[in-house]
């Protein structure tokens, strides 16, 4: 079977069409990059690199150019995704009406945390900022479709729905295996000991497929492996409990 | 009961997203009597003399806001602000959804009314489906004849196109929006220049709100006396406020300004049975919170802005005994650390950094010094930035640490050893 990088110039043929007459919307053809962006995810479950390079030929820009804007919104994924995207909301409302346990109930049920896929690659989970729809909390999007006044009955009942394929929602596109997580991490966090950075023509964990043929070089980080800070402050207390000047003095908080 | 149904009128009832069904309830009346009986600068006078207010935050008078455009003869551009993600916010996703040729018109009427052929309404990425009925609309009143070459000829051509976002908070902010809606990373833009002079493709700009664009079809067929007569001396008119949090009935309710926030919570049902109020965050997720003895407050933008907070985007969360204010700061906290775009040092570094210590205090490993140093640091984030996002940080949680500071010592685990 053909691999999703292999299919992907017939299917760039077949939206050609359809991506001119987006870019002839705008008055200046680089508005288009975002929608052009949104009409390969929506066929490939992804911004995946062949897309990305496309939308840069089709707009004259450079490829960098576009994966620095594409890496600027959330709702792009450079990954490939789960065929459910459950996006809890987790904004002030929804928070004090039960998110918190809403989301632990989804996190226990999935086995999975906040940007990360189930090995089955059925579900992506990721919590998110204020989705507009405060009257109804705790609220949730399943691949951009809001499921509202969440209930642990209820999300057994969609998880079970999602699993038996009858959900209500149409699936998302899957051309490319997900892995565990798509979050794809700035250079900043290399120093804080992430992966090493990408090369010409190296495996590229940013690129679904692999070879960075562009040299574009990107930074990545599996996010499991990230210490966040809430284990560091706990690490760093049982470390140093005794003697609590070197937190401050660590942290320099003066 | 002061509710009343301006721009609501008819939601939940008849299905709006028809524009048959909208038409016969008598719309785009206005957008047909205004091309054919109006000058552009009709419509402006209306909404200038109407009083209105930009109901997307900021609360800049619109009429005024339109009369920046300089007048020469380059093209200009009306860009619909739909990027509604302010915490607590919810009427643009109503509006959208549910009265979507309202806002079509509104659209239409202001594009008119700055002489724009262009006019575009940017979604925000979440709303696929606010998107897709938006959508639907241009294409009936395409076929009616209220979109495209020649409208009710006289030989004026208006497109509106729809753009759609991909999660970006601060693409509400209006420089930020015109990049994104250029293409490029949503990034806010140093002012001056203001969009009016150049904004979109360094076009003159004006961005208005969808609520904003929307009143404007009312005040055509009411008249802005009609318009200017409700609300306060400054703060004229209706406004739709989003009640959430702790109340028994939490919705949109259209008021007008001026309501006292007692009245309005008891609109949204009141608080729930033997539960007392604590606080109530009145403008969004940018705003200090009222307490109490503010409940006589009428709600519109100069008695807010007197008790030392805002009105923004009309979003009130209620806060009843149950809330952890700790854990609410540290929300807030967190969603404007996540939503900075990084350019400026203070908001990028301020915020994470407000974030890592207010989630120390919720996990209950707070050092002493952390309460004074939130005291401190959150001055030292506002007014420094490129656009208000930094200055948003620290109104929530300064209001409440100071209103509540037994709930941030309780976190403290132990006394600060200085060095």
């Amino acid at each position: 079977m053909a691999t999703r990088a292999e299919e992907f110039p017939a299917l760039l043929e077949r939206l050609r069409p359809e991506c001119e007459e987006i870019i002839a919307r705008y008055e200046h053809s680089r508005s288009a990059l975002l929608p052009l962006i949104h009409l390969f995810q929506s066929h490939e479950g992804y911004a995946s690199a062949e897309a990305q390079r496309a939308v840069a030929d089709m707009l004259a820009l450079t490829t960098a150019v576009v994966e620095s804007t594409v890496s600027f919104y959330t709702l792009f994924f450079r990954k490939p995704v789960g065929k459910y995207v459950l996006q809890v909301c987790r904004g002030l409302a929804c928070s004090i009406n039960g998110a918190e346990d809403i989301m632990a109930y989804f996190r226990e049920k999935l086995g999975i945390g906040h940007l990360e896929t189930t090995p089955d690659g059925l579900f992506s989970y990721e919590e998110v900022e204020c989705l507009a729809a405060c009257d109804r909390a705790t609220c949730m999007q399943v691949n951009l479709d809001f499921v509202y006044d969440l209930t642990p009955q209820m999300i057994d009942e969609m998880l079970d729905a999602m699993r038996a394929g009858t959900y209500s929602v149409v699936p998302m596109a899957q051309t490319d295996k997900p892995e565990r997580t798509w979050k794809v991490l700035q250079d900043t966090q290399v120093s804080q000991g992430g992966k090493s950075l990408g090369a010409i023509d190296q495996p590229n964990p940013n690129n679904g497929s692999g070879v960075d043929k562009d040299g574009v070089i990107m930074i990545d980080r599996i996010l499991a492996q990230q210490p966040r800070f809430e284990g560091r402050t706990k690490e760093r207390l049982a470390n140093v409990e005794p003697t609590i000047t070197t937190v401050l003095e660590s942290e320099d908080l003066q | 009961m002061p509710v009343t149904k301006v721009l609501t009128a008819g939601i939940g009832e008849a299905n709006l997203r028809d524009i048959d069904v909208y038409r016969q309830r008598g719309g785009y009346k206005q957008l047909e009597r205004a091309f054919k009986t109006m000058k552009s600068a009709d419509v402006l006078e209306a909404a200038d003399k109407s009083g209105l207010r930009g109901r997307g935050g900021a609360g800049f008078p619109t009429g005024r806001k339109w009369s920046f455009l300089p007048s020469n003869d380059r093209p200009r551009y009306l860009v619909c602000n739909s990027d509604e993600a302010e915490p607590g916010t919810f009427k643009d996703h109503m509006l959208l959804e549910e009265t979507p040729h309202l806002v079509l018109e509104g659209i239409l009427l202001g594009a008119y009314g700055i002489g724009s052929h262009h006019a575009y309404i940017y979604i925000r990425g979440e709303f696929m489906r606010g998107a897709e009925i938006f959508n639907q609309a241009i294409e009936q009143a395409r076929k009616a004849g209220f979109v495209g070459k020649n409208l009710f000829g006289t030989g004026y051509d208006l497109e509106v196109t729809v753009h759609r976002g991909a999660g970006a908070y601060i693409c509400g902010e209006e420089t930020a929006l015109l990049n994104s809606l250029e293409g490029k990373r949503g990034e806010p833009r140093l002012k001056p220049p203001f969009p009016a002079v150049a904004g979109l493709y360094g076009m003159p700009t004006v961005v208005n709100n969808v609520e904003t664009l929307a009143y404007l079809v009312p005040i055509l067929e009411k008249g802005a006396e009609w318009f200017a007569s409700v609300g306060t001396e400054r703060s004229k008119g209706y406004k739709i406020i989003s009640i959430s949090g702790h109340v028994q009935k939490p919705g949109n309710y259209e008021v007008p300004l001026g309501t006292p926030v007692r009245e309005l919570i008891e609109i949204a049902g009141g608080l729930r049975p033997g539960r007392k109020l604590m606080a109530i965050q009145p403008g969004g997720g940018s705003s200090a919170c009222i307490f109490e003895e503010h409940l006589d407050l009428p709600y519109d933008y100069e008695s807010l802005a007197k008790a030392g907070t805002m009105l923004g985007s009309g979003a009130m969360v209620v806060m009843d005994d149950t809330t952890d204010f700790v854990r609410a700061a540290h929300n807030l906290a967190r969603f404007f650390a996540h939503e900075s775009c990084g350019q400026c040092t203070p908001c990028r570094e301020g915020g994470d950094w407000l974030e890592t210590v207010l989630h120390r205090l919720v996990e209950g490993h707070g050092l002493q010094s952390d309460i004074e140093m939130l005291n401190r640091v959150g001055h030292q984030i506002t007014g420094i930035n490129l656009c208000p996002l930094g200055d948003s940080i620290e109104p929530f949680l300064l209001s409440v640490l100071k209103r509540f500071p037994e709930q941030f010592e309780a976190r403290v685990i132990r006394e600060t050893v200085k060095a």
